[in-house]
């Protein structure tokens, strides 16, 4: 087991954005995290990472308790993330956003770095070339020296997945990567996570696309204002009354507005 | 003849312009991390104090009274920095400007040791002192063709250029590292950065600290090149003065902040008319910058085209 | 005598309470630290020099012309500095604190220039009354700036919670998004702010000049300064805060100047800052955490 989420709860202000949703991911699965708007689905990558901590209830990563544990720390320990809004460095060429993820694999301080010492130039040389793999793999590399924020939306999509890779992570999160994007990217963004699956690394991902979630994952939370609804594979899920209750009933409402 | 060109007038603005380039660096620096210091002028005065006492009533040499002076305004940058950088950048800007305001309070009323408002006086002039100790050896300035006060002027200018050549060349290769990295993600996206694996608080700390150590080092400098001091040389409106510099000269590139520093204390000299207005430009210039141009003349973009003009031409030869 | 600096504090508190309300009213609302609102504070001080010693008018005319020259002042402060920089992309958070400090700099050179360095002699007409209860000796200017002090501030709070342009102000501070979307001018909000805070700036500068006989371009920072430190104090943006803050501010000055060193006397108001920053920074009556502007 990867990460066991236990009885979490969160609550803001009163309001209860999470309440008591237990579930855990196995090794080299994807799993799906999804739910109406508001559910609730960010809210729980804020509280694995450590933006907020969680009200009550424990995370379980590796079978280590992280739930106090810093943002940065986390992150060293093999989670990160990718953001909904995206939050790439604008200003920053794409192979350096992508270095900047492999910062905690790699540790040359002040002093090494002024005085180009010789671990850190080869430190430098492989933080590079690994950044240059991983724009291959979700295919930027013909744009490495373009700033990030000149890219387009797609691509800036692909580029933080990359960045979430350099620093080897064990656990990647997705939060909603196919937002915005044509079929045609949808398609090519399946083959990447299906590649990252392939390198030996568990993935939880939150996503709208339906269609997407069903072909990607190999089991699937939903999460319905905090609570937790159902888990399953993709087949179950699309055949549980409660579910298609919950997603017809949030249709109709937005017909209706 | 090389006495004819060496004209001490011009070797103390350029001095001047030296001192204020590292001062323009000593904001510089916590800018690229996204902090924004009001209180470069306390540490700049906290660097004088120390060298200057230090000098004046224990009689050490100069290179160690201007280098105790940088690490003590460090220190004081670390203390500050810890606790206040869990503040986000407007709360930092005010925190660092009651600091300097509360240092020169201090240094205006604890007159025993700074003689208030007055000043301090008679403190080792640093050409001066190479000069006696050059001598020592039995060295004279005639015997290189110079007048003493020429060589006098001509020594500081080279050990200021060289301090700031130094910092330069420091500042630059830490920005294209793994450190210089992580301090652009900081001032782009804390959060993002942080969840990248960044210790941010560590490179905030580290980022401020280095722009108060730079302050206190020209402090010290400036202390030992004008001989007196006064607390009114460290008020806000210095601290506001090396804001300008970086602000105007551009904030995103180190070229900024020295052309800034070095543009804006040339300009009142050679148009003596203008230096009486000098806040006043000073003033519109800011205001029109954050409106028009906020990054300041230089800026990345503009460096990349400087670039490709001298690649163009090049290709043409 | 300890009664007399009671009521020296008290004054001086009401006035850093003016002045501090001018700070929080703009920093509620738009988020930003006008680092410029001591030196509209220090012109409206001058406007009333001008217009009692120099032009002869009555002192309520003074206060009407210090209203109008710095609401002029916090109007084109909005238009020109501060609404240039908003919601463009790209502008970093310290461009409106960068762009008021040119505002600050520019308005204490420029009075520097038409004034001279040197302070101005503020003669109201009534400076030497005084009114003796027991032994202690009460001035009218006291008792008047008090009484201004607490008008003004009783009749903010009521148009804030009563009128409908300041429920509209509320709402805008609260969430300038959810406060258009529910129909409010913001843009006319966001002016009005601006102006109302300047212009109360301004009559605390009139108060400064009654209550210390003299006024001076160096004034404004000082008094800026002392703002941010109250405001730091009793929680950015909350109105009641910036009135104990400015009293606390004033009783601990007076009672430092009377009974310790008054050589620290301006550099309380920066401890202050100092140590409520780190100790405490969502300040003592502030709720909200300061991280995360």
């Amino acid at each position: 087991m990867v990460l066991k989420i236990q009885n979490v709860s969160k609550n803001f202000g009163g309001i209860n954005a999470l309440k008591d949703v237990t579930f855990s991911i196995n090794e080299g699965e994807i799993y799906g995290l999804i739910g109406p708007n508001g559910a609730g689905k960010t809210t729980m990558f804020n509280l694995i990472t450590n933006i907020f901590e969680p009200t009550s209830g424990e995370i379980i990563f590796n079978g280590e308790n992280i739930t106090a544990l810093k943002s940065y720390k986390i992150t060293e320990k093999g989670i990160c993330r990718t953001y909904q809004n995206i939050r790439l460095f604008p200003q920053m060429s794409a192979l350096k956003n992508v270095m900047v993820g492999g910062h905690c694999r790699s540790n040359a301080g002040v002093f090494s770095s002024v005085f180009r010492t010789k671990s850190q130039r080869k430190e430098e040389q492989e933080l590079t070339k690994k950044a240059e793999e991983l724009l291959e793999l979700v295919g930027l590399l013909e744009f490495k020296d373009t700033f990030a924020e000149n890219l387009a939306y797609g691509q800036q999509r692909r580029l933080e997945i990359a960045r979430a890779l350099a620093s080897n992570p064990s656990l990647l999160l997705l939060d909603e990567p196919a937002a915005g994007m044509n079929e045609k990217e949808t398609d090519s963004l399946y083959d990447l996570i299906k590649m990252v699956q392939s390198m030996g690394i568990t993935v939880l991902i939150i996503e709208h696309d339906m269609p997407l979630v069903m072909k990607l994952c190999d089991r699937i939370t939903v999460l319905n204002f905090g609570e937790k609804l159902a888990e399953g594979t993709p087949e179950e899920i699309q055949s549980n009354e409660a579910v298609i209750e919950a997603y017809l009933g949030k249709e109709e409402e937005e017909e209706i507005a | 003849m090389l006495a004819d060109i060496i004209n001490p007038y011009f070797l103390q603005i350029l001095s001047f312009i030296l001192i204020n380039i590292l001062l323009a660096i000593s904001v510089y620096v916590p800018l690229s991390s996204g902090q924004l210091s009001l209180g470069s002028a306390g540490f700049m005065g906290v660097g004088a104090y120390t060298s200057a006492l230090l000098t004046i009533h224990f009689d050490i040499p100069l290179i160690i009274g201007i280098l105790a002076g940088a690490c003590v305004a460090g220190i004081l940058g670390i203390i500050v920095g810890i606790p206040s950088l869990r503040l986000s950048g407007v709360y930092l800007a005010i925190a660092t400007l009651g600091l300097g305001e509360v240092i020169r309070v201090i240094f205006v009323n604890w007159e025993s040791l700074t003689k208030g408002s007055i000043g301090l006086t008679g403190i080792p002039q640093m050409g001066r002192e190479i000069l006696n100790f050059a001598k020592g050896f039995g060295f004279d300035p005639a015997m290189i063709g110079l007048k003493s006060n020429q060589f006098v002027y001509l020594v500081i200018v080279l050990i200021l250029l060289l301090l700031v050549i130094a910092t330069i060349w420091f500042v630059v290769r830490q920005q294209n590292s793994r450190v210089g990295r992580s301090l652009s993600s900081i001032q782009m996206d804390e959060k993002a950065a942080e969840s990248m694996g960044i210790n941010i608080t560590y490179y905030k700390v580290l980022s401020f600290t280095q722009g108060a150590f730079l302050a206190g080092l020209a402090g010290a400098l400036f202390a030992h090149v004008m001989g007196y001091i006064s607390p009114s040389d460290f008020s806000y409106h210095r601290a506001v003065e090396i804001l300008i510099f970086t602000v105007f000269g551009g904030s995103e590139v180190i070229l900024g902040a020295v052309f800034g520093a070095t543009f804006l204390t040339l300009v009142p000299e050679v148009l003596r008319f203008i230096s009486d207005y000098r806040y006043i430009i000073y003033g519109i210039v800011l205001i029109i910058l954050m409106a028009v141009r906020p990054q300041g003349i230089f800026d990345i973009h503009l460096l990349n085209r400087l670039k490709g003009l001298k690649r163009s031409k090049g290709g043409v030869r | 005598m300890l009664l007399e600096q009671l009521v020296n504090g008290i004054t001086l508190g009401s006035i850093y309470a003016i002045v501090a309300l001018g700070f929080t009213l703009v920093f509620g609302v738009l988020g930003i630290i006008n680092m410029a609102h001591g030196e509209i504070f220090m012109v409206g001080a001058f406007v009333g020099v001008m217009t009692t010693s120099v032009l002869g008018w009555p002192l309520w005319l003074a206060f009407i012309a210090s209203i109008v020259v710095t609401g002029i002042l916090g109007y084109l402060l909005e238009r020109i500095t501060l609404r240039p920089l908003r919601g463009k992309k790209g502008v970093s958070h310290l461009a409106p604190l960068i762009s008021t400090i040119g505002v600050s700099i520019l308005l204490e050179n420029l009075s520097h220039h038409i004034f001279g360095a040197g302070n101005q002699p503020f003669r109201s007409s009534f400076a030497e009354i005084s009114i003796e209860i027991g032994s202690i000796t009460i001035y009218l200017v006291q008792i008047v700036i008090f009484a201004i002090s607490i008008l003004l501030m009783i009749g903010l709070t009521i148009w804030l919670s009563k009128t409908k342009a300041g429920k509209a102000l509320r709402a805008t501070a609260e969430n300038l998004e959810t406060a258009s979307i529910l129909g409010v001018d913001t843009k006319k909000i966001i002016t009005l702010t601006v102006i109302i805070a300047s212009a109360m700036g301004g009559i605390a500068g009139i108060l400064v000049g009654m209550a210390f006989n003299s006024v001076s371009p160096q004034m404004g920072l000082s008094m800026g300064l002392k703002g941010l430190a109250i405001i730091i104090l009793g929680g950015m943006g909350n109105v009641k805060g910036a009135m104990a803050g400015g009293l606390i501010l004033g009783l601990s000055e007076t009672f430092l100047v009377a009974f310790g060193d008054s050589g620290y006397r301006d550099a309380i108001a920066f401890i202050m800052i100092i140590f409520i920053l780190l100790l405490r920074p969502q300040g003592i009556f502030g709720s909200k955490i300061a991280e995360g502007r």
